[in-house]
């Protein structure tokens, strides 16, 4: 008896291994393909693949002969016939792109159009990115390319490429896909324990502040990567015309508050504006003129916090929500220009308009009394209300409107007989 | 020269002053009648706010540097006179105390100037131990039934609260984060509310508290630029939407009950709105600014 199960359950492991082997093997071709009909009989047609092999840096899909990762070979719903939407098919893979709590994503990358950096199949770069570093992001962010090139003073990470700060898919560290967010990210490469940190920010403890809102972390014509505006008395280091001594208990606080700091050097200027008759009240808050402003340095003109729109934006956000959905727009409030018709400090006016009156603020641009028949001025009341004049305004909608010509109604009919009644039909 | 006197119908006039409470459930924001002019033909220039009583009506002609005083007599809408001294510059709030004084704000030199009824003026509201007083911006003031004086106090970004012979009595402090207050009221239970333009939110701060809280959430998807805020007996909110030209109604709790009038310059429309009195009888005033005039509705 003891030869028989010696004999039979050696015997018995045998046929089980032999049989999941033999069952694996069966799975794994189930369907009989043909040697490299995963992948390598495909360049027997895509012949153009070969050339293609010969980049440094291939796929490993592609590498490993293995098409039908990504494409299926027969049919598709899919362009390309890609066994799922691109984005899908990659995240398939690479399930490590975007961390679980991302504060800040790529939209190309959420997007899922992940060939707007990356070819799926072989490239001359690292990752198969289709250009190198920087060069590939300022295909798309061609104004801060521009602003890089023609930096006077470079930021050596911005130099070695974006990622030296940014992660191309998301960020769970920081905003605008910063790795981490400032001062943290700055504080790894500039030790602020060091005397030469501290004597550049005159012993201020600048290393819980926000490093951009003075430095142009992607570089700048001013020394020390200072945005391109500075403020003079900043420049010249003179911290303490506006605060108290660094060692002071609370070093970054200001000598008076509101419009009464800038008072001492802008005096001309904040009492001018302080005898006008209307006054953008922002300016004498708690905050005043920092609500707009920024007191050291600003990529802006009149040092503004952010362009104008944005700055505008911060309170009458209605207005430029209303442009976004307006069909005809003035050009001004596109461009960023309000202070083409508004007053931003203080006006003799109401809505804080440049000129006396609505005519002469649109005549600053629009010479209308050669290309207008009707008559508008301070001569003609308005029909429609015996307290107004006919001016631009009676037919024009300043912003914007949804129809053409910035009229107020859908048709120019219906906006003359709003006063021309007698033609109303 | 123009009417001199404005003759209006005014239903429902006579019942309305015997049935307040009825009224101001009915106000229905229909329009009634427009004032544009005084009786030299000198027209309403940029309005800004409106005080009123059951049969007067004193509007801040702010473009005009002046106040003007209307009667309300029986269906009648009558000027009764202008006020104009140079003390009075830009006035963009007009209020009444239980005492028939007219004080105004300044607001070009952001002071608050006290009037007799009859429009002589008394001098300027003079404010006594205020914390941080020479940093003091009034952007509006109200007075309450017991001649007490609030003042928004932008700089401060706080409420202030004072006699009426200006002592000073306590402060209530408005959210520290990016608002802009413009308006406030204050209610009859005593309960402030006060307006920021920028977040469309109220917010409010009961008789004796010294913050304010958010009432409600934004009414960003109901309003563009509210500055303007009033309430009538029952503790009902009407909010000034300046940019939207038009007056939204809110609950006591802050809840969207409506919104009246609309843009453009027709009878009934408004044009960048601001003020707004609610006489008690039925009535509402409305400073039609870039209109020019002044809108009776009922």
């Amino acid at each position: 008896m003891r030869l028989r199960s010696d004999f039979i359950i050696p015997f018995l492991a045998f046929l089980l291994c032999f049989g999941l082997l033999s069952g694996a093997h069966g799975a794994d071709n189930k369907f009989n393909l043909k040697e490299g009909a995963k992948g390598k009989n495909c360049l027997n047609c895509h012949d153009s693949f070969e050339e293609m092999l010969k980049n440094p840096f291939i796929h490993t899909p592609l590498k490993n002969w293995d098409c039908t990762g990504c494409h299926n070979p027969h049919a598709s719903r899919h362009g390309k016939f890609l066994d799922a939407e691109a984005g899908e098919i990659c995240v398939s893979c690479h399930t490590d792109l975007f961390p679980e709590k991302a504060v800040s994503t790529h939209k190309v990358a959420i997007e899922g159009t992940c060939v707007k950096c990356h070819d799926p199949h072989a490239a001359k770069y690292k990752f198969n990115l289709i250009n190198n570093g920087k060069t590939l992001c300022f295909e798309c962010h061609k104004e801060l390319g521009s602003k890089v090139a023609a930096a006077k003073y470079k930021h050596m990470p911005v130099e070695k490429g974006c990622v030296s700060c940014h992660d191309p898919h998301a960020s769970a560290g920081g905003l605008t896909l910063l790795k981490e967010n400032v001062p943290g990210l700055c504080l790894k490469c500039h030790d602020s324990s060091k005397l030469v940190f501290k004597k550049q920010h005159g012993g201020f403890p600048v290393e819980g502040a926000r490093c951009t809102s003075c430095h142009d972390p992607h570089g700048s014509s001013q020394k020390g990567l200072l945005y391109d505006k500075v403020h003079v008395p900043f420049a010249k280091k003179q911290c303490k015309r506006c605060h108290d001594e660094s060692s002071a208990a609370e070093p970054f606080k200001t000598k008076a508050e509101g419009y009464k700091l800038c008072l001492g050097c802008h005096s001309n200027m904040i009492n001018e504006n302080l005898a006008k008759s209307r006054l953008h009240w922002p300016m004498l808050d708690g905050v005043g003129c920092l609500n707009c402003h920024t007191a050291h340095a600003s990529a802006q003109d009149g040092l503004l916090k952010k362009p104008m729109t944005e700055v505008c934006a911060q309170c009458h956000g209605d207005t430029v929500q209303w442009l976004q959905t307006v069909e005809t727009k003035h050009s001004p409030v596109t461009e960023g220009s309000c202070t083409s018709c508004h007053s931003p400090h203080a006006a003799n006016q109401v809505l804080m308009l440049n000129e006396p009156s609505v005519v002469e603020v649109c005549a600053s641009c629009h010479d209308w009394q050669k290309h207008s028949t009707h008559p508008i001025g301070d001569d003609y009341k308005d029909p429609r209300n015996e307290n107004l004049v006919v001016d631009c305004l009676s037919c024009h909608r300043s912003h914007g409107t949804p129809y053409g010509k910035m009229m107020h109604a859908p048709s120019q009919t219906e906006m003359c007989t709003t006063c021309h009644s007698a033609f109303r039909r | 020269m123009r009417t001199v006197v404005i003759h209006i119908l005014i239903m429902a006039l006579g019942l309305c002053l015997t049935k307040t409470a009825v009224c101001e459930q009915a106000l229905i924001f229909q329009p009634v009648v427009s004032i544009y002019s005084d009786t030299d033909g000198k027209g309403l220039l940029h309005p800004e706010d409106v005080a009123c009583t059951a049969d007067s009506i004193f509007i801040a002609d702010t473009g005009n540097n002046r106040l003007v005083h209307y009667g309300l007599e029986g269906n009648e809408v009558k000027f009764v006179a202008q006020i104009h001294f140079s003390q009075l510059q830009n006035p963009i709030r007009v209020q009444l105390t239980s005492k028939g004084e007219i004080w105004a704000l300044s607001s070009k030199d952001r002071r608050i100037v006290r009037m007799t009824a009859d429009g002589q003026f008394l001098g300027n509201f003079e404010m006594k131990s205020v914390p941080d007083q020479e940093n003091i911006v009034p952007r509006s003031f109200r007075i309450d039934r017991d001649d007490k004086v609030y003042i928004l106090d932008i700089h401060g970004n706080r409420v202030l609260v004072l006699s009426a012979r200006g002592d000073f009595l306590r402060q209530i402090d408005l959210p520290k984060e990016l608002t802009a207050f413009a308006d406030f009221v204050v209610a009859n239970s005593g309960t402030i509310y006060a307006v920021d333009s920028v977040a469309a939110r109220i917010h409010t701060a009961s008789k004796d508290a010294e913050s304010f809280t958010p009432l409600a959430k934004s009414l960003k998807d109901r309003m563009n630029f509210p500055t303007y805020i009033t309430t009538d007996n029952s503790g009902n909110l009407y909010v000034t939407d300046q940019n939207g030209g038009k007056i939204v109604l809110l609950g006591v709790d802050g809840s969207f009950r409506g919104q009246k009038a609309g843009k453009g310059w027709a009878e009934g429309l408004l044009n960048y709105p601001v003020g707004v009195c609610l006489n008690g009888n039925g009535l509402a005033f409305v400073a039609d600014r870039n209109n020019n005039r002044v809108q009776i509705f009922r």
